[in-house]
């Protein structure tokens, strides 16, 4: 019972996690093109 | 199909070269098994609850949600803001407005997923009661937080102001935590207690690595989030650089010529 | 002559997208629903609920001013003429007959259960428009396999 409320915040979480992580990576992927490779990683 | 596995293949390259490292590849698979664990738990093997039948199951992804956002995130972004105003450094800066950005996403599923939880049990969404008003008053402070960073003010000032909002939002995160006790709300007090923990067997077990994945995602997404802020400092760095470099180079050709000639030219390529 | 050439720099500086112009509305936007929601702390938040020993005592001041009343179910409610559930919740020490009508509860409505009924006095009797069940922080496992085994065994013995 009450799956009908259960099921959208599942969805919601992992659905959100996986749009935001998706962003979050094709967004370092243009960023790291116009960086050059030595400068990517931060140091101390 | 070929094309679309290179550039498949070529995305995670340049992935691999941007965020990603040995440690986070190992982190991340880890937290993915972590995540489908839970979810077995969580939406199988647990059972359901005497009064509350299977709307329980929010609990595992709505309190892990609120610890992360609230305490975890929201936290580190207020230990690093008080770092950024004693050392102003761009590490603390940096790890301040990325902990924010995570947090904010969770404070989301915390707040969708309370509302899915209190339609049934409750028998509406929402009401401003005392815990639900200071929760939604945080993520408003928090998303506050955000837009300030992307201000377009000189670069210490704007992280400044973000650093004072960053404290503010997390005193109220303890108002949040003490509104249950401190007046009279519908939202129920609090179930986790170290000493006499009103959960038990497979409903604290599951709760349990739901709160173990979530920490482990906010971890990752952390680690991965502060690199992008990196490069991001790094790729306004570049690109002031690169203009920098055009306008000198333009400066200098402007000098060289004699003023009368190349004037109209000029004006054409810039149309293009 | 140097700073003349910097200036056009800022704007292609890494903000691309209007940074200027979109934020500072989206600040104004948020401190509206900021004012907002601090209003609703102040008003709503702040007595959410009078418990019924404190609703009855203050039951002449209240007249028919809206708010929250809290108490225990302790009957089963009852169809009124009009097609209103008629119940009465205990809080105190004190009862009160509450009369709802409007949205059915949720479905964990039932004896013993505290509830927030949003109403009104209507004589001796709350009006209640809105029935919320205020559900308890402790969760009970329901294993029916369990129970039947556990229940199979003491019977055995």
């Amino acid at each position: 019972m009450h799956w009908e409320f259960v099921i959208p915040g599942y969805l919601l979480v992992f659905g959100g996690l996986a749009i935001y992580t998706g962003a979050l990576l094709r967004r370092a992927r243009i960023l790291a093109v116009r960086v050059p490779p030595e400068r990517r990683r931060f140091v101390g | 199909m070929t094309a679309t596995e290179e550039s498949a293949t070529s995305l995670e390259q340049t992935v691999a070269g941007a965020t990603s490292s040995r440690f986070s590849q190992v982190f991340g698979t880890l937290t993915a098994t972590m995540l489908a664990v839970f979810l077995l738990f969580a939406l199988v093997f647990s059972p359901p609850d005497v009064s509350q039948r299977d709307a329980v199951r929010l609990f595992y992804i709505h309190v892990p949600s609120a610890i992360v956002a609230l305490y975890l995130a929201f936290g580190i972004t207020f230990v690093a803001s008080i770092m950024y105003l004693r050392k102003g450094t761009d590490f603390w800066d940096l790890l301040a407005g990325s902990s924010a950005e995570i947090g904010v996403l969770f404070c989301a599923f915390m707040l969708g997923t309370g509302m899915l939880w209190g339609k049934p049990t409750w028998g509406v969404y929402w009401q401003w009661d005392p815990r639900l008003t200071s929760t939604a008053i945080s993520f408003v402070l928090f998303a506050g937080y955000l837009a300030i960073r992307r201000l377009d003010l000189d670069p210490t000032v704007r992280s400044r102001r973000a650093a004072v909002l960053g404290i503010i939002g997390f005193l109220n995160v303890i108002v949040v935590r003490q509104s249950v006790q401190w007046w009279r709300g519908l939202h129920q007090g609090q179930t986790l207690d170290l000493v006499d923990s009103q959960l038990s067997g497979m409903h604290y077990f599951s709760f349990f690595l739901g709160l173990v994945s979530m920490t482990m995602v906010f971890g990752w997404l952390l680690l991965h989030r502060f690199r992008v802020a990196w490069l991001e400092t790094q790729a306004d760095a570049a690109t002031l650089q690169t203009a920098l470099a055009e306008r000198q180079a333009e400066a200098a050709d402007y000098t060289a010529r004699p003023p009368d000639t190349g004037g109209p030219t000029t004006t054409e390529t810039e149309g293009i | 002559m140097d700073e003349l050439d910097l200036t056009p720099l800022d704007d292609s500086s890494g903000t691309p997208g209007g940074r200027s112009f979109r934020n500072p509305l989206i600040i104004g936007g948020l401190l509206l629903v900021l004012g907002f929601m601090v209003f609703q702390a102040l008003t709503s938040a702040r007595v959410f609920y009078r418990n019924v020993d404190e609703a009855v005592a203050e039951r002449a001041e209240l007249g028919d001013e809206t708010f929250r009343l809290q108490g225990t179910v302790v009957t089963e409610p009852t169809a009124d003429a009009n097609g209103a559930s008629v119940f009465i919740v205990s809080f105190g020490g004190v009862d009160a007959e509450v009369r709802h009508v409007g949205e059915e509860p949720s479905d964990l409505f039932e004896i013993g259960v505290p509830i927030i009924a949003e109403g009104h006095w209507e004589g001796e009797q709350f009006e209640s428009t809105q029935l919320l069940v205020k559900h308890s922080e402790s969760y009970v496992e329901d294993n029916p396999d369990r129970v039947d085994y556990e229940l199979e065994e003491t019977v055995d013995r």
